[in-house]
């Protein structure tokens, strides 16, 4: 059963595209976080919670579609916001006997304060906790409220692990009971700590990560060495998630590194980043991150968004570390991250050059004999 | 939408509990009694001076009280949460209306006890100033919604103040600009006007006028102050 159902949502302001028309569906049992920047985060609640109109298309809750400016529907939604306010002069306990009475929940009490672990400062001010401690009297009152449809804003922003784990278990519980819960976000770790249905909604429009493989092309550094071992071994149980038209981009690495991927478990462990020295420092780099590399005067450089950074190993060393990342060798001293071509151009017709899709277009020279390799790669022969 | 006397009362007791640990807004309480106390003592037996003591109660505590409770909830941006419950706004007004009703019924009868004031008419007298009371609840309430914090709602309050309880200082201002007639209207004045009449022996019927100028402020004030509510809550 459908829970949340946003169709063709689309808002403007001014100049400028906040999100295009999308459309995504939430059923029961589901928890799905949206991962977005700051400006599309304020608009989308602001409609949710009734505070801005919906300009376009529509919202509809629990089977009832709203346009216009919602009202009314806050019975069976609850909001995890960002910026709450809180009785601080009242006790936790006070505090949740009041939203208890308010929601008219038969629970009682100190049983939803054990579940959040405030059990020791159930007699405490809230103006005496500290904020971790505050946002789980704010999960307090979401249980008491018991809603269909839970929204949380940035639910673990600034909070402790204790509070990371509450958070955890009260999304895990809202689900297993049947109701829906919507994250939003800007942060992908908290995405991905609650769930598996990850999408990015920016000026670009909906895109479901794939999270499997997904998960390094696009997050990049905010993937740790905990989170690639999950994934390798999660990568053995084959069937990576339906990939629900997603950006080929992820598309394509799926179906390059999957197999490689399988047989690196069998090695157990292999060191899959990339150490590049830049003033006695040794930096990491992920492979999806890197551009290209280029080799000149016999000193390797990695280039990460516009910036160069040497590196110790030799360009043919690195382009069989990469290989299994779809790194190519285009040019006798340079390695390109196939994932980041935007354009093949043809100069004359022995020269090339590969454009990538980066801020500033940078151009990689592609030569003759490995054009022809190329295109038997893309299948263009 | 049903309007729930549970939800009322939980917002009540809430409300009560906020307050009676604000010291800020507590100790404002205690001055219409401490007035009234010194007033009784003083032996200044005159009516307008025990409704200076009143309007002093109505003021600080009516106005003042339910201003506050409403502007903390603005403040603290805890407003917001409480109309994304299922509590309606009537029920949410209703509940702090009651809060302060209570504290002024029961700040008001203390200082009349205290400063030895008897009317000789209970009856009206006590209907006249349950009138009043609502009415000052309600002008608690149109400050509440246009302030933005229990700070500014302190500061509004003192010209209100100054207005509402030299009531009786006007009156020989009156007589010398004719103009200023309209002012005979304020609810203070015409009920520091019924308290005069019922001591001369008035009874209800004599003074049914005052109270029906009363009863007009109390709908108009709760009327302009559902107008603004609907106008500013839209926009915020």
């Amino acid at each position: 059963m459908t829970v949340l159902a946003i169709r063709q949502l689309e808002s403007y302001s001014e100049h400028s595209v906040v999100f295009p028309a999308f459309t995504m569906e939430l059923t029961r049992h589901e928890a799905v976080a949206l991962h977005t920047g700051m400006n599309v985060r304020s608009v989308l609640l602001g409609m949710l919670t009734g505070k801005l109109p919906v300009t376009g298309g529509e919202i509809c809750i629990n089977g009832h579609i709203y346009t216009g400016r919602i009202r009314e529907a806050a019975p069976d939604t609850g909001f995890l916001l960002l910026e709450e306010g809180h009785y601080t002069r009242l006790t936790v306990k006070e505090n949740l006997r009041f939203y208890s009475k308010l929601y008219g929940s038969g629970r009682p009490v100190d049983e939803i304060i054990r579940m959040v672990r405030l059990d020791t400062k159930a007699g405490v001010r809230l103006s005496a906790l500290s904020h971790s401690e505050r946002k789980r009297v704010q999960y307090a009152r979401l249980i008491i409220q018991d809603p269909q449809l839970l929204i949380c804003e940035e639910p673990d922003q600034n909070v402790d692990n204790e509070t990371k784990l509450v958070f955890r278990r009260l999304v895990q519980q809202v689900c297993e009971s049947g109701k829906a819960v919507l994250i939003i976000t800007g942060n992908m770790e908290t995405a991905l700590s609650v769930t598996n249905q990850v999408y990015r909604l920016d000026e670009k429009g909906l895109q479901a990560f794939d999270i499997q493989a997904g998960e390094e092309s696009s997050t990049g550094s905010a993937v740790s060495e905990q989170d690639a071992d999950t994934y390798r071994q999660s990568a053995d149980e084959a069937e990576p998630l339906p990939e629900e038209g997603g950006h080929p981009d992820s598309e394509m690495s799926t179906e390059d590194e999957l197999p490689d991927e399988a047989g690196q478990t069998l090695q157990l462990f292999r060191f899959e980043k990339i150490p590049t020295r830049m003033n006695d420092k040794i930096i990491l780099f992920n492979p999806p991150e890197i551009d290209y590399v280029e080799s000149s005067d016999g000193q390797t450089r990695l280039s990460i968004g516009g910036e160069l950074y040497p590196t110790a190993f030799k360009i043919n060393e690195l382009e069989e570390r990469l290989h299994s990342y779809g790194f190519f060798r285009c040019h006798r001293s340079y390695l390109v991250n196939l994932q980041k071509v935007r354009e093949v151009i043809t100069f004359t017709r022995n020269s090339y050059s590969l454009v990538l899709d980066d801020t500033a277009k940078t151009s990689v020279p592609l030569s003759k004999t490995k054009m022809a390799e190329l295109k038997e790669m893309m299948g263009l022969k | 939408m049903t309007f729930s006397a549970r939800r009322i009362f939980a917002i009540l007791q809430k409300d009560y509990k906020d307050l009676s640990r604000n010291l800020y807004v507590t100790t404002t309480l205690f001055m219409p009694l401490l007035m009234a106390a010194l007033f009784g003592r003083m032996g200044m037996g005159t009516i307008s001076s025990y409704y200076i003591v009143i309007n002093m109660g109505f003021i600080l505590v009516a106005t003042y009280v339910q201003s506050a409770l409403i502007a903390e909830e603005k403040e603290k941006n805890t407003l917001r949460g409480l109309m994304l419950s299922p509590a309606s706004t009537m029920e949410i007004f209703c509940g702090k209306s009651l809060l302060s009703f209570i504290a002024t019924a029961v700040v008001v009868t203390g200082s009349i006890l205290l400063s030895n004031y008897n009317p000789r008419n209970m009856a009206v007298i006590a209907i006249a100033l349950l009138l009043s009371a609502v009415f000052y609840v309600g002008l608690g309430t149109l400050i509440g919604l246009f302030t933005k914090s229990v700070m500014e709602a302190s500061v509004v309050i003192v010209p209100v103040m100054l207005i509402f309880t030299s009531g009786s200082l006007l009156i020989p201002l009156i007589e010398k600009y004719p103009v200023l007639a309209v002012v005979e209207y304020m609810p203070n004045l015409q009920l520091l006007e019924l308290a005069d009449r019922v001591e001369t022996g008035a009874g209800l019927g004599d003074t049914l006028l005052h109270l029906l100028v009363i009863l007009a402020w109390v709908l108009v004030i709760h009327a302009v102050a559902a107008y603004v509510y609907k106008k500013r809550m839209v926009d915020e």
